[in-house]
C-alpha cells in the first residue's frame, strides 16, 4: 500500500479515534441550560506554548514610506523618518506610536523574492512554497496550529480576522492539512472582506435562535449524538463532521467565546486600539491570544471601504499616511497591553505582505510592485529586538547587505514559536513536505 | 379539514405542499386533496418542483419516454458496465479484499439522485422509487433522471466549479453567462468533444452598458477566459488539468520533478492564448474576446528563452491561414486519436461518482496501477465509440457493481476506498446541499429582480454557497467546518425549516390528517434522509414526540435530522 492510502487509512483511524474520545466526553451531550457560563475549565495555562499574531498588509504595502525610508533622495518621496527608541533605527514620521516600540522589534529591509504578482507572491509568503501543481501547501497559522494547538481547546486553534482572500484563495487555506487546522473566519464580507465596513468581529451564528428554548437544544443535541453515532459507526469516514459540530458545540457553550465580545472592554481602550475594523480587530487578536488561541492574524485591507488599500499605484502617499494612521494605534495598543498582560515574550507579532513598492515613483505619484527588496517586522516571541537588519542601497533599489527569502524569515518564526522547521507533513500528493523548505536559514542574530 | 379553508395563502401553502408527501398509492382522500390542488394552482407554477418531477399523484409508475436526445445506444453504456465489473473484480482478487455489501434501494436512490440530479428526491418521489415493485428499477430510475432537465442545471453547477476552481472570486461576476452556456449545452446533450472545442476557442462580445457587461444576458463561455484574467498560464493550467487529465503547470517555474513535462513544454501550450488582452484600468471586464493569428511565443520568465506554440505530445501545429490559435488547439485536443482527451473525462466522471479519479493524476508518486490505466483506456474507447455521450458513459459508470455498493464498511481497517470496494462517504457540494435543504424544508427564495447584479450578498443561496465554498479539488476532503456547523445548528435557513410557524415542510408534515405520530416522524425521514427509520430510531424519535408538546417536538425531530451526518453527506 502506498504511503498516500496509508496515511489516508492511518487519518481516518485517528479521526474515528478522536470521535471516539469526543463522544466519550459527551461533546454533545450534556446541558445547554447553563448557557455562556464557565462550564468546562479553561484550557491548562501550564500546556500553553507561544502564539502567533499576524498583521497582515494585503496589497503590498510600501517599505519606502513605513520601516526603510530614503528621504532627500529622488525616490524618497515626502515622508520624514523619526528617531526610535533605539538609536540609529528610524521610521516613518507616520508611526510615532510604534517609534516607542523599536526595541521590542526586529525590521528586517532586506526581504526578496522573484513574484510580483498578487497572487504568486500571497502564496509564497504566506505558505512559504510557489503554487506548484497539485500540491495544496497550507497557510502558515493552518501549520503552526498543527503544532501548537490542542485538540480539546474550547477556542479554535486558529482565527483569521478580516481576511480579503481573492487574491489567492488557497494561500489563506489549510490546503492539504484538511479541515481540521482551518482557520476561523470572522469579520469577511461576502467576498471577502469590504474594507472598513462596519462588520461585528462576531463568530456567526454563535448564539441560539431566539424561538430555541435552551431545554429544547439539550434534547435535539442528544438526539443528534445517538442519530450521527448509529450513521459513523458504519460509516467511520464520516466522523469529522461530528468533530466539527462537537467544535461548534464547545464554542457555543464556552465561556472563551467571550474573547469575541469586544463590548467587555472599555471605551478608552477601545479608542486606543482605534475605531477601525482593523484596530479591533488587533484588539480581538489580543483577547484570543490571552485565552490559548496559538495563531491569530488580523487582515489590514484598506481605509475608507477601500480593498487592497496598500496597492497603491497611484496616489501613494496620502493612502499610506491614512494606513499608518490606522495602523500605529492599533499595533502600539496591542504591543502595550502583550507586554503589561506578561504575554509578549511568548507571542510573536509578524507585520508582512506580499511584496513591496518601487522606489521609483510612478508619474501618478504612486508606487508600483517591487519583490526585489522590501521589509517585514517582527516582534515579541523572545526575539532579539531593538535591530534592524540587512540594507537597501541609497536608492533603495538594490540589497546591500544580509538578503532574507521567505523561507529564512518563516523558519525564523518556527523557532522562536519552539517549532522544528524542518519538521513535515505529508502533502495530499504523498510526498512528505516540510514545514519550512529545508533550504531555509533561520536568522540567527534575532534568536 | 378545516384548514383548507382558512384562505387562499394557507389553502396555497398547505395544499400544493402536502401533495408531496402523498405516496403514489396514497390514500384516496389524498387523491382527491391533490387534485384539487393541481386544479386551482396548476403543478407547474410549483417553485419547489423539479422540472422533471412527474405529479406525485399519477397512479403508475411511467417507464420514461424515449426521447430523441436520449436515443438509446445502451449497448456501449452495457459494455463499459461489464468492462468495470470485471476490472474491479479482478483487483479485488488480486489485493485480496471483500467489498462490502451492496446498497438498498434508499441508500442508492439518494446517491443517484445527488450525482444526477444534484439534490435529494422529495417525499413523493422516494416513495415512488422504494415502492416500485418492477424490474430494472435502477436502470430506469438511472435513464429517467438522465433524460430530466434538472439533470443538466446539475452538470452546469459541476463543470462550473471545476472549471473555475482557485479563479478569483472577485472576477466571477460573469458567472451567470458561463453556467447558462452550460446549461445550455448539456439540456441539448451536446458532444462533449464539441462543447470543449467551442469554450476553447470561443470568441464573442457580450454586450455592455457603459463598459460593464450586461449582467446574465447571454449565454458564453468567455467568462471562463474572464474569470483567468486572460493569463496564458492560467488559463493553460486550468484547460491542461480539466480537460487533458495533465497537471502540467508543475511545471510552470522549473521541469518537473517526477513528469516529463519540462517549463517549455508548459510555455509552449501556453503560447497558444498569446496576446488576450489582460483586463484594462477602463475595461477591467473584458467582454469580447477574439481568436489570434499571432504565431508568436512567449517569453518564459526568468530566462531568455521563447517558447513557441507547441502541443502537449510535443507536436507542432500546421498552420493554417483561416485557422485561429485556439481553434488549431482545439482541434488537437479534442480529436479522437489524442491519447489524454478522452481518459481526462472518463476520471472526471468516474470522480463525479466516486470522488475521485480512477486513475492518479500524472504527477502523483503512486505508481500507475496497470490494470486501472487499462480500464480508464477501454472506457475512454466506449467514450469516443458513443460520439463523446457523456450521459452514455454516465449511465455504464452508474450501472456498475462499484457504484451500487453500500457506503456501510465491516469493521476492520482496510481501507476499502482505495480499491472502489465501497463507496466512499462524500461531504455534499454547496449546491447540492442547498438545493437538498431548498428540497427538504420547502424554502423559497424570490428570484432576483432583472437588474440586480448577480452573486448579491443578501440573496440566501449566495450567502450559503459562500459558506459552504469547497477549497479541496477533492470531495472526499471537502469537510464541515465550525463556522458551516453553526450555519446548519443556528441560522435562518435550517432555523425557519424548523420552526412551528414558518416551515412549509412542517406545517405540511404536521397538519396532514387522519395519520399518527409515527407517520408523521416516518414522513419527516423520508423528506430529509429519504428512507424510512429503523425500529430503533422509530422507538427513540416517537419517545420524545410523545414526551412533550408534539408540534415542538416534530421541529426538533426535523432540526436533528437536517443537522445529521447522514443529511449532509453523499453517500
Amino acid at each position: 500500500m502506498s504511503r498516500l492510502l496509508k496515511r489516508l487509512s492511518d487519518l481516518s483511524r485517528s479521526d474515528r479515534r478522536r470521535w471516539m474520545q469526543l463522544s466519550a466526553a459527551g461533546v454533545l451531550g450534556g446541558s445547554m441550560s447553563g448557557w455562556l457560563e464557565a462550564l468546562a475549565a479553561a484550557s491548562n495555562p501550564a500546556k500553553r506554548r507561544g502564539s502567533c499574531i499576524l498583521l497582515w498588509m494585503n496589497g503590498g504595502p510600501s517599505q519606502m514610506d513605513t520601516f526603510d525610508l530614503k528621504p532627500g533622495t529622488d525616490n524618497g518621496g515626502s515622508f520624514k523618518d523619526i528617531d526610535t527608541t533605539v538609536s540609529g533605527v528610524k521610521i516613518s514620521e507616520h508611526l510615532p506610536r510604534l517609534a516607542t516600540h523599536a526595541s521590542d522589534m526586529a525590521i528586517i529591509r532586506s526581504m526578496t523574492t522573484k513574484e510580483g504578482d498578487h497572487g504568486r507572491a500571497t502564496t509564497l509568503v504566506r505558505t512559504g512554497y510557489l503554487p506548484v501543481g497539485a500540491i495544496r501547501y497550507p497557510t502558515l497559522g493552518s501549520l503552526v496550529a498543527k503544532e501548537l494547538g490542542h485538540d480539546d481547546a474550547e477556542l479554535p486553534n486558529f482565527v483569521s480576522i478580516a481576511p480579503f482572500r481573492s487574491l489567492a484563495p488557497a494561500a489563506y487555506g489549510p490546503g492539504f492539512l484538511g479541515p481540521n487546522y482551518a482557520p476561523l473566519v470572522v469579520g469577511d464580507g461576502p467576498s471577502g472582506g469590504e474594507g472598513n465596513s462596519p462588520v461585528a468581529l462576531k463568530v456567526e451564528n454563535l448564539a441560539l435562535p431566539d424561538t430555541v428554548s435552551p431545554d429544547s437544544v439539550d434534547g435535539r443535541l442528544s438526539l443528534l449524538t445517538a442519530q450521527n453515532n448509529r450513521f459513523i459507526r458504519e460509516r467511520p469516514a464520516a466522523a469529522p463532521h461530528d468533530v466539527a459540530y462537537g467544535r461548534a458545540v464547545r464554542l457555543m457553550r464556552s465561556a472563551a467565546a467571550k474573547a469575541f465580545e469586544l463590548g467587555e472592554e472599555t471605551d478608552a481602550t477601545r479608542e486606543r486600539y482605534g475605531k477601525s475594523k482593523f484596530g479591533q480587530g488587533c484588539l480581538l487578536a489580543r483577547r484570543l491570544v490571552e485565552r490559548g488561541v496559538p495563531f491569530v492574524e488580523v487582515t489590514l485591507s484598506g481605509v475608507d471601504n477601500q480593498v487592497l488599500g496598500w496597492d497603491t499605484h497611484a496616489d501613494n502617499f496620502e493612502t499610506v499616511k491614512k494606513l499608518s494612521g490606522v495602523l500605529d494605534p492599533a499595533w502600539s495598543a496591542l504591543l502595550d497591553d502583550l507586554r503589561a498582560g506578561g504575554l509578549l515574550d511568548s507571542t510573536m507579532v509578524v507585520w508582512m505582505g506580499e511584496f513591496g513598492r518601487t522606489p521609483k515613483i510612478n508619474p501618478g505619484g504612486g508606487r508600483d510592485h517591487f519583490p526585489n527588496a522590501w521589509s517585514a517586522v517582527l516582534a515579541g516571541g523572545g526575539i532579539r529586538g531593538g535591530q534592524a537588519i540587512g540594507r537597501t542601497s541609497a536608492d533603495g533599489t538594490t540589497i546591500e547587505d544580509r538578503p532574507v527569502a521567505v523561507p529564512d524569515l518563516l523558519a525564523t518564526i518556527c523557532q522562536a514559536l519552539d517549532i522544528d522547521p524542518a519538521k513535515q507533513n505529508i502533502s495530499n500528493t504523498g510526498r512528505p513536505i516540510g514545514i519550512v523548505d529545508s533550504k531555509a536559514q533561520p536568522l540567527a542574530e534575532i534568536l | 379539514m378545516a384548514f383548507l379553508w382558512q384562505g387562499p395563502q394557507t389553502r396555497f401553502r398547505v395544499g400544493r405542499y402536502v401533495s408531496r408527501f402523498v405516496a403514489v398509492r396514497g390514500r384516496g382522500r389524498f387523491l382527491a386533496l391533490t387534485f384539487l390542488c393541481i386544479g386551482v394552482y396548476g403543478w407547474c407554477l410549483n417553485p419547489l418542483h423539479g422540472l422533471a418531477e412527474a405529479p406525485a399523484a399519477l397512479p403508475a409508475v411511467q417507464p420514461p419516454a424515449a426521447t430523441a436526445l436520449a436515443a438509446p445506444n445502451h449497448a456501449r453504456a452495457r459494455e463499459m458496465t461489464a468492462q468495470i465489473d470485471q476490472a474491479l473484480a479482478e483487483a479485488w482478487l488480486a489485493a485480496g479484499i471483500e467489498p462490502t455489501i451492496a446498497s438498498d434501494d434508499a441508500e442508492f436512490m439518494r446517491r443517484i439522485y445527488l450525482d444526477l440530479a444534484g439534490k435529494i428526491p422529495s417525499v413523493a418521489q422516494s416513495r415512488e422509487f422504494l415502492s416500485d415493485t418492477g424490474a430494472n428499477k435502477r436502470e430506469r430510475l438511472v435513464d429517467q433522471l438522465l433524460a430530466s432537465a434538472i439533470c443538466a442545471s446539475h452538470f452546469a453547477n459541476t463543470w462550473r466549479d471545476t472549471l473555475l476552481l482557485g479563479t478569483n472570486p472577485e472576477l466571477r461576476v460573469s458567472l451567470p453567462e458561463l453556467e447558462s452556456w452550460l446549461r445550455l449545452r448539456f439540456t441539448a446533450n451536446t458532444p462533449y468533444n464539441q462543447l470543449v472545442a467551442e469554450l476553447v476557442s470561443s470568441s464573442s462580445a457580450l454586450p455592455t452598458r457603459r463598459g460593464q457587461p450586461l449582467a446574465g444576458t447571454i449565454p458564453s463561455p468567455i467568462a471562463f477566459f474572464q474569470a483567468n484574467e486572460r493569463k496564458p498560464e492560467s488559463i493553460a493550467a486550468s484547460l491542461s488539468s480539466v480537460f487533458l487529465g495533465v497537471q502540467v503547470e508543475c511545471a510552470q517555474c522549473h521541469d518537473h520533478p517526477f513528469a516529463k513535462w519540462k517549463q517549455e513544454d508548459f510555455w509552449s501550450l501556453a503560447a497558444f492564448f498569446r496576446g488576450l488582452d489582460g483586463p484594462t484600468a477602463d475595461n477591467m471586464m473584458m467582454v469580447s474576446l477574439s481568436d489570434s493569428f499571432d504565431r508568436g511565443g512567449l517569453k518564459i520568465p526568468g530566462t531568455e528563452m521563447v517558447a513557441l506554440p507547441k502541443f502537449l505530445d510535443g507536436s507542432v501545429p500546421t498552420w493554417r491561414a483561416e485557422i485561429g490559435n485556439r481553434t488549431a488547439l482545439a482541434q488537437w485536443m479534442t480529436h479522437p486519436q489524442n491519447p489524454f482527451f478522452a481518459r481526462a473525462a472518463v476520471n472526471r466522471v468516474w470522480e463525479q461518482f466516486f470522488g475521485k479519479s480512477l486513475s492518479a493524476p500524472a504527477d502523483s508518486v503512486e505508481a500507475p496501477d496497470p490494470r486501472r490505466a487499462q480500464l480508464v483506456e477501454q472506457l475512454a474507447e466506449q467514450f469516443v465509440a458513443t460520439r463523446f455521450d457523456l450521459k452514455q458513459l454516465m449511465r455504464g459508470i452508474a450501472l456498475s457493481r462499484a457504484y451500487q455498493l453500500s457506503s456501510k464498511v465491516p469493521t476492520t481497517d482496510t481501507d476499502l476506498t482505495a480499491q472502489f470496494a465501497c463507496m466512499p462517504v462524500r461531504r455534499m457540494t454547496a449546491d447540492q446541499l442547498f438545493d437538498s435543504l431548498v428540497q427538504a424544508t420547502g424554502f423559497y427564495e424570490a428570484p432576483p429582480p432583472r437588474n440586480a447584479q448577480p452573486f448579491q450578498a443578501d440573496s440566501v443561496r449566495v450567502d450559503f454557497r459562500n459558506k459552504f465554498a469547497a477549497e479541496g479539488r477533492q470531495r472526499s476532503e471537502n469537510q464541515t467546518t465550525i463556522v458551516q456547523a453553526l450555519t446548519l445548528m443556528n441560522g435562518k435557513l435550517v432555523g425557519d425549516a424548523t420552526s412551528v410557524d414558518r416551515s412549509k415542510t412542517l406545517t405540511a408534515i404536521r397538519k396532514i390528517p387522519f395519520v399518527d405520530a409515527k407517520d408523521r416522524v416516518d414522513m419527516l425521514f423520508l423528506a430529509t434522509l429519504c428512507r424510512m427509520p429503523h425500529d430503533d430510531e422509530t422507538a427513540e424519535f416517537l419517545a420524545y414526540v410523545k414526551a412533550g408538546d408534539q408540534d415542538g417536538r416534530l421541529a426538533d425531530v426535523l432540526w436533528v435530522l437536517l443537522n445529521s451526518a447522514e443529511f449532509v453527506s453523499n453517500h
